[in-house]
């Protein structure tokens, strides 16, 4: 080998990453070669140099006591029967919602009136999903027509988009009941037509939902871009990484809520991440 | 090294001659005995707070940060399979974390502005008085190279250079190939070494 073959691996040399053999050719190398042994020496003082760093930076009773509290309430929050619950029913939901748990806690308090239309029409296809019952039929119809009072645009918006094509086989078993009959049997309405044509599916609810915290997420994104360089840069970076692990959570529950559309569970954590985002951005755009 | 050798023994001296081991550690934290996890804590704290500060350059936000990685870990000590590897796996929460954090931060190129603070006297700390302001004066010289290097250079080095850790160790932290790893520990010593030149005898003593 020549020189420069020696050079090129003398950090591996001095890192002790070579195998046997070749250390002892290296070493048998700086034992005859003046110029490797001083490029060997020089990687050494290097080393001595870096072990005289130090950091502004140690560890302070505060930083256990915060982790400690943060496990409790961790603790608090998820008691043994729910996790068992959690893992009976669906093991990776644990992890979903682990994952929506490790984002900082903020001011439960929604005020922006897209998030609360998306939080009703939550718990419509929530309560309806968990019924798991067709004969909750007028109720659903019942209750969209009662959103629908709320934001016309969004009744309107549920109606374009009646795709049935990815359809599950649990939602066009509700589409194909016999609606015109039940209608007429429970409200001798003399409209019973208009009633079918406008009723949203659990699926339209769930994007309807999520359309609203896209939008409200998307004003309030906007509010915090203007405001961002009166943000204090630690309190941003703070932001910044509750938003990451929400971004990360709403990645994961959208994968899961597409693979299975049927699943409360999924649609809720789902929703709810949109939630978290939500009041992380209405946090930040206080700042 | 220095400060996984300064640590070794603390939390025995705290807990006692019962629990002497990471495995047992873990299996009573993973049953829900905080103090089990606090001695986790102590022995790997310092090393983790280190890393990600040398990652992220501000000690507010190292301190947010460790708290953030060992708050996972509890979380997810379940999915801990080896438990001998359990400060590469830390050190790998520690690096999401890190990472997660960087990504959102003003510059992109992954390059960070260590702040600038007092240099803290470490516990074992034996420093000459005569050296102090050349120590101090590296120390910022060494300070300024680390933000320098890139984000995964500076992965690899810290890993590497402060925290003594084996290539098959800092693959399996940040998921790099040998390679890739060694290309970047390469670049990452020849870029420093541009930097602390002057430092190189020329009256430091070390």
């Amino acid at each position: 080998m020549k020189c420069e073959e020696y050079i090129s691996i003398i950090e591996e040399y001095m890192d002790g990453e070579l195998d046997r053999q070749t250390a002892l050719g290296v070493s048998d190398h700086l034992a005859v070669c003046r110029e490797c042994a001083d490029f060997c020496d020089s990687v050494r003082s290097e080393q001595q140099l870096y072990a005289h760093y130090r950091r502004d930076v140690e560890v302070t009773p505060a930083i256990w006591a915060s982790v400690q509290e943060r496990i409790r309430a961790e603790k608090v929050a998820i008691s043994p029967d729910q996790v068992s619950r959690l893992r009976e029913r669906k093991p990776v939901s644990l992890k979903w919602f682990a994952g929506l748990l490790s984002t900082p806690r903020f001011s439960p308090a929604l005020a922006v009136a897209l998030v609360l239309i998306a939080v009703a029409l939550t718990a419509v296809v929530m309560s309806y999903l968990q019924s798991n019952q067709p004969a909750t039929q007028e109720s659903i119809v019942a209750t969209g027509n009662s959103n629908a009072g709320t934001s016309a645009t969004g009744n309107g918006n549920a109606n374009q988009s009646d795709d049935p094509k990815d359809r599950k086989d649990k939602i066009a078993d509700i589409d194909t009941t016999p609606q015109p009959e039940k209608a007429e049997s429970t409200q001798p309405a003399p409209r019973p037509q208009r009633v079918v044509k406008r009723e949203p599916t659990p699926e339209q609810l769930v994007r309807e939902a999520e359309q609203k915290y896209l939008a409200a997420i998307a004003i309030l994104a906007r509010d915090v871009k203007r405001r961002r360089s009166r943000i204090d840069p630690f309190v941003a970076a703070q932001f910044d990484a509750a938003l990451a692990d929400i971004d990360h959570t709403i990645a994961e529950t959208r994968r899961a809520a597409r693979e299975n559309p049927d699943d409360p569970i999924a649609l809720q954590y789902m929703l709810t991440a949109y939630a978290k985002k939500v009041d992380v951005l209405r946090e930040m755009a206080r700042n | 090294m220095m400060e996984a050798s300064t640590l070794v023994g603390q939390p025995s001296g705290r807990a006692g001659t019962l629990m002497n081991s990471s495995e047992e550690w873990i299996a009573r934290a993973r049953r829900g005995d905080d103090e089990a996890f606090r001695l986790i804590f102590d022995r790997y704290a310092r090393p983790i707070i280190s890393f990600i500060y040398d990652m992220v350059g501000q000690r507010e936000l190292a301190e947010e940060l460790t708290q953030e990685t060992f708050v996972r870990a509890y979380k997810n000590l379940n999915a801990l399979r080896d438990e001998s590897k359990l400060s590469t796996w830390l050190f790998g929460i520690a690096k999401n974390v890190a990472r997660e954090s960087l990504r959102y931060r003003f510059r992109e190129d992954g390059k960070v502005e260590i702040e600038d603070d007092r240099v803290m006297e470490m516990s074992d700390g034996r420093l000459l008085p005569d050296s102090e302001l050349l120590n101090k004066e590296l120390n910022g010289v060494i300070r300024d190279a680390l933000g320098a290097l890139d984000e995964d250079k500076r992965m690899v080095f810290t890993l590497k250079i402060f925290q003594q850790r084996s290539y098959e160790e800092i693959a399996e932290i940040t998921g790099f190939s040998i390679p890739k790893l060694k290309t970047d520990l390469h670049r990452a010593r020849a870029e420093m070494r541009r930097r602390i030149r002057p430092y190189l005898g020329v009256g430091y003593e070390v």
